[in-house]
């Protein structure tokens, strides 16, 4: 386990275990953190693991954790690693089983007053009109053919069938079609759990979450995106359900195999991976794609979920039930991407496991809207607590290539959090706090306590204290839908 | 204790054979097995302790084969627990019976029964390789196996 003798703190948010800790290091680790987020960190086995991501072959520059670091499988949970193409690898367990898990983010013009009414009968349209929680199905059921094309097509797919709108692709990352994703490269398993489950949240720590615009920090950023105090706004975290899982399943099971022949030796299984430009490499990444593309389309079909629900329980009720889409990231991915490293630009594939892409003013790659201010990254809380919009800066791209936190981050696990806290007890405390909640199971709730979290403000300090994302607006729960 | 723990076959164990551990993010069992095949027949049991509850309720009218190849006794084993996962959220199927007639490190063949289950008490997205390692203890056999929940 690393000790607190075994890194030196280098800036205020900043600390560094050097590459001498371990003689299989081939580059520095370093995570942002306060001193009581850091206590937190030193309580499992997050940091070591974090460690071991320096081992990949190719990691360049340092490996990264965001200050909501916990424990994870193989990456810690908000972990970022860059591998210098073309003989840098892949790692299928850097991008995690849940490929392209994201959030998104759907503005609307309805004021908290407004609504107040009709709130009850909004979360119970929503949870009737989401599928969610272990077992659900979506609504969705296509051929093999039409699923292949769904997966190489991404949102454009959602866009032909009615699901989506012009603008909902604009302020999607990549459009929400990441090209070269190769359906031939997926296994039939995959598509067989893929099939019936578009357009579902799954459980976990998935969820719906209707806000309120509590403060904003941004004028100008706030208006482009459409928020502003009082305001309604809608949250989506989920992925690519069981097709990514089985995709990330089938790779890790392949490369066990393929590992020894490229020599490579590591400190945990699960951190397995193949050279970016070896065949296994390559198609892992065009299966991540399919898998990233598929969850593009989940989160598009559950706004239209969303909207759909909003004109069944608003329409007359409220001025305007519209609701626009602000923007969508994902935060277990795997990218290929140019940054400058010591003074030169150079093309590596960054791993965000638990990270979100944070992406500062200029970036050719954000949309038109966007690109003067940076990317809007979407942080959301715990359940019952804030969540915040922040944008992506300059300060990310030099230091932590163009990445920032993806959330509260987990403190205790789910077994303890199963034991302690009763999900009724937990229900009937966020009812009374006006937050109306809509869930399928109760110990599941339990296990997403908030109490089972860090806290989301105090990780957000410290990303924008270091200056690797800046406040835009904080939102406050007033309904939740959970599997 | 078998002099070749991986290789003995033994009557099915009556005791528990697993035990969930603390994992912040996740869910985690200790396993426990005389041997490779109470190894796996106790992995298979504490998954489907945390995917469903009353297990001794679930049906027996559903009858698989199966048969899996792997390159050592741990990929075997996160084969065998990902292939059970599989079947759950395929088709709602837990499978409690299991019948291990051949067993060696890299392969089993097996006749596994259960039937349909209503209500999940949590959906397995897949078993994982973190930090596993079968060992060998002075009872047999112990791994650590970690679940993406």
């Amino acid at each position: 386990m690393v000790s607190s003798h075994d890194f030196k703190q280098i800036d205020k948010f900043l600390y560094e275990v050097p590459q001498s800790y371990r003689p299989d290091m081939r580059v520095p680790a370093r995570f942002y953190a306060d001193p009581e987020l850091l206590d937190g960190a030193l309580g499992d086995k997050s940091l070591e693991q974090l460690v071991n991501t320096t081992t990949l072959p190719g990691a360049i520059k340092y490996t990264l954790a965001m200050p909501d670091i916990h424990q994870g499988y193989g990456f810690p949970i908000g972990g970022v690693v860059a591998t210098k193409l073309p003989d840098g690898v892949i790692s299928p367990g850097g991008v995690g089983y849940d490929i392209n898990c994201g959030v998104r983010l759907l503005g609307t013009h309805i004021y908290r007053d407004e609504v107040d009414p009709h709130l009850s009968d909004l979360a119970s349209v929503l949870y009737a009109n989401c599928p969610s929680g272990v077992g659900k199905g979506g609504s969705i059921r296509l051929k093999i053919g039409q699923l292949e094309r769904l997966i190489e097509q991404g949102a454009r797919w959602a866009l032909k069938q009615g699901y989506a709108t012009e603008a909902d692709l604009e302020r999607t990352e990549e459009r929400g079609c990441i090209e070269g994703a190769d359906a031939g490269k997926v296994s039939e398993r995959a598509k067989k759990r893929g099939n019936g489950q578009i357009g579902t949240l799954g459980a976990g720590n998935h969820f719906i979450e209707v806000d309120v615009v509590d403060e904003v920090f941004e004028e100008t950023a706030a208006e482009r995106m459409g928020l502003a105090p009082g305001r309604l706004a809608v949250q989506i975290h989920c992925g690519s359900r069981g097709f990514g899982h089985q995709v990330c399943t089938d790779y890790v099971k392949r490369f066990q195999k393929t590992i020894k022949q490229y020599g490579i030796e590591l400190p945990d299984r699960e951190l397995v991976c193949a050279p970016l430009g070896s065949p296994e490499g390559q198609d892992y990444l065009a299966a991540m794609k399919a898998a990233a593309n598929y969850a593009f389309v989940n989160r598009q079909v559950l706004t239209h979920h969303i909207r759909r629900s909003f004109e069944q329980a608003l329409a007359g009720r409220v001025k305007n039930h519209q609701v626009f889409q602000v923007y969508d990231i994902a935060h277990n991915m795997a990218k290929v991407e140019e940054h400058e490293i010591d003074g030169r630009q150079v093309k590596v594939c960054v791993h965000r496991k638990g990270a979100t892409r944070a992406f500062g003013p200029g970036s050719p790659v954000l949309p038109g809207v966007y690109r003067d201010i940076g990317q809007p990254v979407l942080v959301p809380g715990s359940m019952g607590t804030a969540s915040w919009v922040l944008l992506g800066t300059e300060g990310s791209m030099a230091q932590t290539f163009g990445s920032t936190c993806h959330g509260a981050g987990r403190t205790m696990s789910r077994s303890k959090a199963k034991k302690t806290i009763w999900g009724g007890d937990l229900r009937e405390e966020l009812e009374s706090r006006g937050i109306h909640v809509r869930a399928g199971s109760m110990p599941g709730l339990a296990e997403e306590a908030p109490a089972a979290y860090k806290d989301v403000d105090r990780v957000v300090d410290v990303v924008h204290g270091a200056g690797i994302a800046k406040k835009v607006a904080r939102l406050v729960p007033i309904a939740v839908v959970k599997g | 204790m078998p002099s070749d723990p991986l290789s003995q076959r033994s009557p099915l164990a009556h005791q528990v054979g697993f035990e969930e551990i603390e994992h912040t993010a996740d869910w985690a069992l200790r396993v426990h097995g005389r041997n490779l095949r109470e190894l796996l027949l106790n992995a298979a049991r504490g998954m489907n302790s945390l995917m469903a509850s009353n297990l001794d309720n679930i049906p027996l009218d559903v009858e698989q084969q199966v048969e899996l190849e792997a390159i050592d006794a741990e990929s075997l084993l996160v084969d065998w627990l990902n292939e059970l996962a599989y079947w759950a959220e395929i088709e709602g199927l837990i499978f409690r019976e299991f019948e291990l007639d051949h067993v060696i490190q890299t392969g089993l063949r097996a006749t596994v029964r259960g039937g349909q289950v209503s209500h999940f008490t949590k959906h397995i997205k897949a078993v994982t390789y973190h930090n596993l390692d079968i060992l060998e203890t002075e009872t047999g056999l112990e791994a650590t196996v970690v679940f993406d929940v």
